[in-house]
């Protein structure tokens, strides 16, 4: 990056790639003293043109690289880019596939949650253990995962019409016992880590968003959230099964680190909700439309709107008369709330040590916002 | 406010500055507008109608047709819908004036799309490299008859 010029009484500090904390990108920090004046973040280091790739596979084959931008929340992505095929091809996907996508998404969404509180504990400092037992509470869900999809990670299990298998037998009742033993743990987050007395100190009241500078800037998912607005794309146009589920938008009025923090928090409670009623109320039926692999398009474009762990991502695909698509635009959350990263220096007074702790709230994948 | 409704409202208010208002489906609006009313249609849209929230842009290529389209993805957030707001020009002078001056938050992508596309942006504050690499050879790889960093034939 050709680095913008600098005023003449700050020091500027590069911060990443390397750093434990900053993820695959570096930021640069016009500091003075300890204070933050200027926030660059400097992208592109994990680039690999997913929309090119794209546009060179079959819209099956491109449900496979879709799916490497964000790895803990694969489920959420590879459905946004298979809504909008199923739109531009008109591709009707029976009920039964519908509810099986809202569980792994909401599957998809606690994992990546979990490991979002396992990074905001690092960054404060003072909670290694937390970390440990977030990572440690993915594997129930993780194993959920493989009997389900083969797969723990990535799993490629959504396909244009539907998903590739069935509920296994005995499935529902594994879901419970998960969704029991991580509301217990639930309690233990809370107290370990949201209402101890030192993460209070380090959160509260720290790089407030207020709610005008949150739409103006273009913020989303727990971000926005955590800014006051309700806006969540479940509830504003429901996808897959999300029309007949029941769950509450979290928001928090505090607008800082720890409202991002608490907002995801409930959000585990309420998507550990939506596993069980799955569980209890998954209708019969078929699980896959009839879809051939190398199925042509027609001349359209189809813009869909899914709810990730990070945020609202859209995928604007076009169609022609050819096994792949034209074109492929992603917009994903990361980029988005990464600007709002970029100008909460201007909007607070940030310290040097404080800006793990800043980033980590946003929960940036870097995968995610460079594609 | 139904889509109906506020697609004829900016049709009214904008009548010779657009080319073509339509709904693409449910909450999803389409607008192209003419080069040269571009910024103008934008503040209006932003203060009037609404869209205050800028989600992001990107381009189209269109090499038979001799065009480039540049999208923006605006979002209504009291009718949560969301807007395309699309402008066309030609492939071999892609200039049009930044939009950062109305949704800042486009500076990223208007980033991106300067070096994926090569479309200029007239009055951008900070047109520096974004995800390609700093010693990049040249050439725009998300138009159609890239072949490859700095090949130019």
């Amino acid at each position: 990056m050709t680095e913008p010029i600098i005023q003449p009484d700050l020091m500027r500090i590069s911060w990443g790639p390397q750093h434990p904390m900053s993820g695959q990108t570096r930021i640069l920090l016009d500091i003075d003293g300890e204070k933050v004046y200027k926030i660059i973040a400097d992208l592109g280091f994990t680039h690999r043109g997913i929309e090119k790739i794209l546009e060179n596979r079959t819209f099956f084959q491109g449900v496979i690289p879709i799916e490497r931008m964000v790895m803990a929340d694969t489920a959420n992505i590879g459905l946004g880019y298979i809504t909008a095929i199923e739109e531009a091809l008109d591709i009707q996907v029976p009920e039964r596939a519908q509810w099986i996508r809202s569980l792994i998404c909401e599957m998809g969404r606690i994992n990546s949650h979990l490991y979002a509180f396992g990074l905001q504990a690092e960054a404060t400092g003072y909670f290694p253990a937390v970390f440990l037992w977030t990572t440690t509470d993915r594997t129930p869900i993780l194993d959920l995962f493989e009997e389900l999809t083969g797969a723990r990670w990535s799993y490629n299990f959504f396909l244009p019409g539907g998903v590739y298998k069935d509920l296994p037998e005995g499935f529902q009742g594994k879901i419970i016992k998960v969704v029991h033993y991580l509301r217990r743990r639930f309690q233990d987050y809370w107290d370990a880590l949201v209402e101890n007395a030192v993460f209070e100190l380090r959160c509260n009241g720290l790089a407030v968003l207020k709610p005008e500078d949150a739409i103006r800037l273009g913020a989303t998912g727990p971000v926005l959230r955590g800014s006051g607005v309700a806006m969540d794309v479940r509830r504003d146009e429901p996808y897959a099964a999300y029309g007949d589920l029941d769950f509450q938008v979290m928001t928090e009025q505090a607008c800082d680190v720890m409202a991002r923090t608490k907002v995801r928090f409930k959000e585990i409670g309420q998507s550990l909700n939506m596993m069980e009623q799955i569980a209890n109320e998954i209708p019969g039926g078929e699980i896959r439309a009839r879809t051939t692999p190398f199925m042509r398009g027609k001349e359209a474009e189809a813009l869909s709107r899914v709810e990730t762990a990070r945020g609202e991502l859209q995928i604007h695909v076009f169609t022609e008369a050819t096994p792949n698509p034209y074109r492929v635009k992603i917009n994903s959350p990361t980029l988005r709330n990464m600007y709002v990263f970029e100008r909460l220096a201007e909007l607070n007074e940030i310290l040097m040590a404080d800006i793990p702790v800043v980033i980590s709230s946003i929960d940036p994948w870097y995968l995610d916002s460079d594609r | 406010m139904s889509e109906d409704t506020i697609i004829n409202k900016i049709k009214e208010a904008h009548q010779d500055q657009i080319e073509s208002a339509t709904i693409m489906r449910a909450k999803r609006l389409s607008i192209v507008v003419k080069r040269e009313s571009f910024v103008e249609v934008a503040k209006s849209l932003r203060d009037t109608f609404g869209f205050t929230q800028p989600s992001a842009g990107g381009g189209v290529d269109y090499p038979t047709e001799n065009r480039m389209q540049m999208i923006y993805y605006l979002m209504n957030l009291e009718h949560r819908v969301l807007l395309t707001y699309r402008v066309n020009v030609p492939r071999d002078a892609p200039k049009l004036p930044s939009l950062t001056q109305v949704w800042e938050a486009l500076s990223f992508h208007e980033r991106e799309a300067h070096e994926m596309f090569g479309f200029e942006f007239e009055g951008h504050p900070n047109m520096i490299p974004f995800l390609l690499p700093p010693d990049w050879r040249g050439g725009h790889p998300l138009r159609k008859d890239f072949k490859g960093e700095g090949v130019t034939a």
